[in-house]
């Protein structure tokens, strides 16, 4: 409200401005301001108590005349005699002199307290109603005009606090000249502060005092000069209305831009409305995944796919970049590229294409390092990134139960969107409403279940017994399954059937169709609220998947022995040949200048590649569960949802309502397969670099193709529960899979051979020797040196210890962290209580804050208030007018307020006289003026 | 006033309209020309069927429940200045009107008000007490028939066993308040009048 205080102020101004330097003239400026200063802060003190002020208040700015006589008709001024009435005015001078002096001294005060102190000021003189103590009211109030500037200014910085109590004060009748009093306010305050500019050089202040306030009023003048239409401001002001305007619209529009370019929200709310926030929690899981996985890709694509591309060997240039010979007939077979053999084996998807020439291209391209990083940087990448979003998540906090007391009474009162205007959008809501209903009444439900306890725990415990069964089954199947693999691995391909070469694939993609519907089957047993249920079954397909995932890595590492064996041979055996042809060259031609063999590249004998045939396994792999969850959807989804659609006109019951019905979404399995497709792609990128792309195009259609799937063919589930939309459950599998794919990639560059002949690796003993090879070669020496110390298990070991102790310590303060929220959702709750029984008290409660906030600074200064009262005549005049701010009134105060604040006395203290300004106020140093301005001479710092 | 058909709003008028519902001028006449436009049958008045062609209202399944709020009891027409106060109680809370205390009279769009209104939609017998058959009518105007009757006569039991102090099977408005005291209603029932 301040411009409404302004506004007073101007009037005042306006009324008796011209006078302000007709009474000046015994002392400076900046002397009087104070004072006048001084003197609005003890009436504003005066005016809390006096609640009766604030009518006059009003009155005064609109009729300042009638005031005199209104307000001495008031109780506390009762005494209507003349005589009393100077005799009082007498001594309330004295106070007052004694109390200016005091706020002399203590002229560093807040800046709330000057805001108010100036709001004061105009009540203050509203009390010289006396007729000839008119002309010098408005003299003080003209000078309190000189130095409205500089307290606007601080006022409208700490806006809040100065303008609460003040604007409890304002009436009504004010609000309605607003507009017109409020510009010449601003008119009014701008011309003080271009003076205050001009003048200040002059002023007995502080240095630091002055530049603040110079500060203040060029600011003030910058800001406020255009909004009156004057001066140079006036097009600028213009142009920065103009400009915040636009500013917030397009702020709003790009909100709305941001949302609309979150992809597949609309498709996500709408698959929510229906079958509510479970089942929406695997979509916006999914989205997640691809945003993962297309930075993966860009990684993947940026810094190793695209340079080997445009800068290394075409294809056919050397051995590895081509099809042997033996193969090419078949190389374009579509069997045989389905099979990711052929071209595709020679191709960029996979490692073995790569070359391992140190630098390639003009900008010399570091493409094994690169290589090498990037396998690892992507596994960093995401672990840090699925670390952070499960902090983010438990920061939002709830596993999806709400734990509100009035669930129903607010889904039934709040929750309809009343911005929504769009049928589609609110068939959704309309849907989702019911929905989040069915939600309750599943968790109403099962709170209010009671239950055998010790038939549930049987049960429970069987179920478990049982889904450990199936799992250790499957496992052994697996296992089973993957060496009879390697057996007809050796044998000729031609002579094997379609089902012996993909007889892995098939088994695995068998047990992750059969096992979790068993499980689920069997979880009916437990009977858990279906929130609880979903965990569970995650968990248990998880394991599943877990045993199918590490059985399949370890017959993948038997295969992957065995081509070391074999390319060991086979490294051998060209060595002896290179060997031999360079003897029998040198013995033939006798020379010792031997050419290099030129063999073509098709026909050069190349060792096995064993990390070209794990990246096959992991993209064969990867296809075939692409192609078995399309087809599930496509089968066991739509198909049954068209023979039950149709087939229902001419069935002898009904099939929608009765047994097959349509499909409920599948929630765990859906979340379970993409986390481990998840793992295959961390675990295969390294040796395939193109899977990351397959994998983008995977969840890309599948986010589609679900959405259209659960849309059309699904129907929701019969217990529709409520998950959160940040399900942490899923980050942590997906954290654990995460860690669990990086053990075998980094065993693999740790501790294998790469191959020999291909890869970006070949001819090294190890993969990480491209990093060593750097740092010795191409960093300055130094570095190397670092490198070694670093390497130092004397400074690995303090670095872990060091690492745990930070752990710890970070344990630690996260837990002192937790405890410290408790105590504050503690002191929430007890603030919510008060502020219950404010709202039931509100002005007593508020008043005692006011006077608290009065109170706090100057708390330590305040002396206690005295009560003989030294009458002076000189200052009459000024007593009068001050009537209402002398200490004694604070009980007078009392009894007139409406409502007893416990620090009522209290404020007005601060502005009292300290003991030493008592002896002599008339002749005081700095109160020359036994004027009016006299009693109020503080807020200046006077000892410059 | 109101069933002047003039096109014109007259300054007084909207001295009155802005002491009442703390609108500022431009806020007033631009929801002038708004209800004019709203106003088929230029006569000054809005009837109910006016407020049924907004989409908005339209499409909500408590949009009859709402529009409902617009007129005072027993009549079908509404005018300007009624508009207006309605339209008040979606007036944000400003920053320096919270501090407000002390004035005589509760602004239109404190929280009390915006209650009292949210409170009316639901009691649609006008009786100061949401019973339990409003509640069902409530809640069948909300999810349709896509719920079974008993198991939305149990959502209505539980909402009122919830909110209901005093157990008379019913919501007043004080245990109305005690329910949503925790919603944020001044942020929730305001709407961005633009100034």
């Amino acid at each position: 409200m301040p411009p409404k205080r302004k506004n007073d102020a101007i009037i005042q101004a306006e009324d008796v401005g011209m006078e302000v330097d007709a009474t000046l003239d015994s002392g400076s400026e900046d002397e009087a301001r104070r004072r006048s200063k001084n003197r609005r802060a003890k009436a504003q003190r005066k005016k809390k108590q006096v609640s009766d002020d604030e009518d006059d208040e009003e009155d005064e700015d609109e009729a300042p005349r009638k005031r005199g006589r209104r307000k001495r008709t008031k109780p506390q001024d009762s005494d209507q005699d003349d005589e009393e009435d100077k005799r009082r005015v007498r001594q309330k001078g004295a106070k007052a002199s004694r109390r200016k002096a005091a706020n002399e001294e203590r002229d560093e005060e807040s800046e709330e307290d000057q805001g108010k102190r100036k709001k004061g000021g105009r009540a203050a003189s509203k009390q010289e109603k006396e007729d000839q103590n008119k002309e010098k009211k408005g003299n003080v109030k003209g000078k309190d005009e000189t130095n409205k500037g500089s307290e606007k200014d601080k006022k409208k910085k700490n806006g809040k606090q100065s303008s609460s109590p003040v604007s409890s004060s304002e009436d009504e009748s004010d609000e309605e000249s607003m507009s017109e009093g409020e510009i010449a306010a601003l008119k009014e305050q701008v011309e003080e502060k271009k003076k205050l500019i001009a003048t200040l050089r002059n002023k007995p202040w502080r240095m630091q005092r002055r530049l603040v306030l110079l500060k203040e009023a060029q600011e003030f003048v910058e800001k406020f000069e255009g909004a009156l239409g004057k001066g140079r401001g006036k097009k600028l002001y213009a142009f920065k209305v103009m400009m915040t305007k636009k500013l917030i619209k397009f702020n709003r529009d790009f909100e709305n831009f941001k949302t609309a370019c979150i992809p597949w929200e609309r498709k996500i709310k709408e698959v929510e409305s229906h079958f509510g926030s479970s089942v929406a929690s695997y979509f916006i899981f999914l989205r997640w995944m691809y945003g993962l996985n297309l930075i993966l890709f860009g990684f993947m694509f940026g810094l190793v796919v695209l340079p080997e591309v445009l800068m290394g060997l075409p294809y056919g240039s050397i051995p590895r970049k081509t099809v042997p010979r033996s193969e090419q007939d078949t190389a374009m077979d579509f069997s045989v590229l389905f099979d990711f053999g052929g071209y595709c084996k020679y191709s960029i998807l996979f490692y073995g294409y790569y070359n391992n020439e140190r630098t390639i291209g003009v900008l010399k391209f570091r493409l094994p390092l690169s290589y090498l990083l990037t396998g690892v940087g992507i596994f960093g990448y995401s672990l840090m990134v699925v670390i952070r979003t499960m902090a983010r998540n438990a920061n939002e906090g709830g596993d999806g139960g709400d734990e509100g007391e009035f669930t129903f009474s607010w889904k039934m009162f709040t929750s309809w969107d009343y911005l929504i205007g769009n049928p589609e959008t609110a068939d959704n809501k309309y849907a989702s409403i019911t929905t989040s209903f069915k939600e309750s009444i599943v968790d109403e439900k099962e709170n209010q279940k009671d239950e055998n306890i010790h038939l549930r725990r049987f049960l429970r415990i069987l179920a478990n017994i049982m889904i450990l069964c199936c799992l250790g089954g499957s496992g052994y199947l697996i296992y089973f399954v993957v060496k009879r693999s390697q057996d007809f691995a050796k044998m000729d391909p031609a002579s094997l059937t379609w089902f012996q070469k993909n007889e892995v694939e098939f088994v695995m993609s068998l047990l992750g169709l059969v096992c979790p519907p068993l499980f689920e089957t069997i979880a009916e047993l437990e009977d858990y609220h279906p929130r609880i249920a979903l965990k569970w079954q995650l968990g248990r397909i998880f394991a599943l998947f877990l045993g199918n995932l590490y059985t399949f890595l370890f017959a993948l590492f038997d295969e992957v022995n065995a081509k070391l064996e074999t390319e060991q041979e086979l490294k051998n055996a060209t060595e002896w040949a290179i060997h031999e042809y360079n003897a029998n060259y040198s013995s033939y031609y006798n020379t010792t200048d031997v050419p290099p063999l030129v063999v073509n590249p098709a026909d050069a004998v190349r060792g096995p590649c064993w990390e070209t045939a794990v990246g096959i396994e992991f993209v064969k792999l990867i296809v075939s569960d692409m192609q078995v969850t399309f087809l599930t959807i496509l089968i066991g989804d739509f198909g049954r949802a068209i023979t039950v659609r149709f087939l229902n006109y001419c069935w002898c019951w009904d099939l929608e309502a009765g047994i097959p019905s349509y499909a409920e979404f599948d929630i765990s399995g859906n979340v379970l397969g993409l986390i481990f497709n998840q793992g295959m792609i961390w675990m295969g990128a390294f040796y395939a670099p193109g899977l990351v792309g397959l994998n983008v195009l995977r969840l890309l259609t599948s986010m589609y193709f679900q959405c259209w799937a659960v849309m059309a063919c699904n129907v929701p589930h019969e217990r529709v529960f409520k998950a959160s939309r940040s399900n942490n459950f899923y980050m942590g599998l997906l954290l654990l899979v995460l860690f669990l794919s990086l053990l075998p990639v980094v065993y693999t560059i740790m501790t294998l051979p790469p191959s020999f002949d291909c890869g970006p690796f070949s001819g090294q003993d190890r993969m990480y020797d491209v990093v060593m090879e750097t740092i010795t070669q191409d960093l300055p020496a130094f570095m190397g040196t670092i490198f070694t110390y670093a390497t130092n298990p004397g400074l690995i070991m303090p670095a872990v210890l060091l690492m745990v102790l930070a752990i710890y310590y970070l344990n630690t303060v996260s837990k002192g962290y937790q405890q410290a929220n408790l105590d504050l959702k503690k002191k929430m709750k007890m603030a919510r209580d008060e502020e219950k029984n404010r709202r039931n008290n509100k002005d007593s409660t508020n008043q005692v804050m006011k006077d608290l906030e009065d109170l706090l600074p100057n708390k330590s200064l305040i002396p206690p208030p005295t009560e003989e009262e030294l009458p002076h005549d000189i200052i009459i005049e000024k007593g009068s007018r001050s009537t209402k701010m002398k200490p004694g009134s604070a009980g007078k105060g009392v009894n007139l307020q409406k409502e007893v604040s416990l620090a009522a006395p209290n404020p007005r203290r601060p502005v009292a006289h300290p003991p030493r300004a008592r002896g002599g106020p008339p002749g005081h140093l700095r109160g020359p003026l036994p004027g009016p301005g006299r009693g109020r001479g503080r807020g200046a710092p006077p000892r410059t | 006033m109101g069933s002047r058909a003039s096109r014109l709003l007259r300054e007084e008028e909207i001295e009155e309209i802005k002491k009442e519902t703390g609108f500022s001028h431009s806020q007033i006449t631009r929801l002038y020309s708004r209800f004019t436009s709203l106003d088929k049958g230029e006569n000054g008045t809005l009837s109910r069927e006016d407020f049924q062609r907004i989409p908005e209202l339209a499409i909500n399944p408590l949009g009859d429940r709402i529009i409902n709020a617009f007129f005072p009891e027993g009549e079908d027409q509404v005018n300007f200045r009624g508009f207006m106060r309605t339209l008040a109680h979606f007036r944000p809370i400003e920053d320096n009107e919270k501090n407000k205390n002390t004035s005589a009279t509760e602004p239109l769009n404190s929280r009390t008000n915006k209650l009292l209104f949210a409170f009316r939609l639901y009691d649609l017998d006008r009786d100061d007490k949401i019973s339990r058959d409003e509640l069902l009518q409530v809640l069948r105007m909300m999810v349709g028939v896509n719920i079974s009757d008993e198991q939305l006569g149990s959502i209505a039991d539980r909402t009122i066993q919830e909110a209901d102090t005093n157990g008379d099977s019913c919501i007043s408005f004080n245990e109305f308040i005690k329910v949503l005291e925790k919603v944020d209603v001044e942020q929730k029932m305001s709407i961005r009048f633009l100034h």
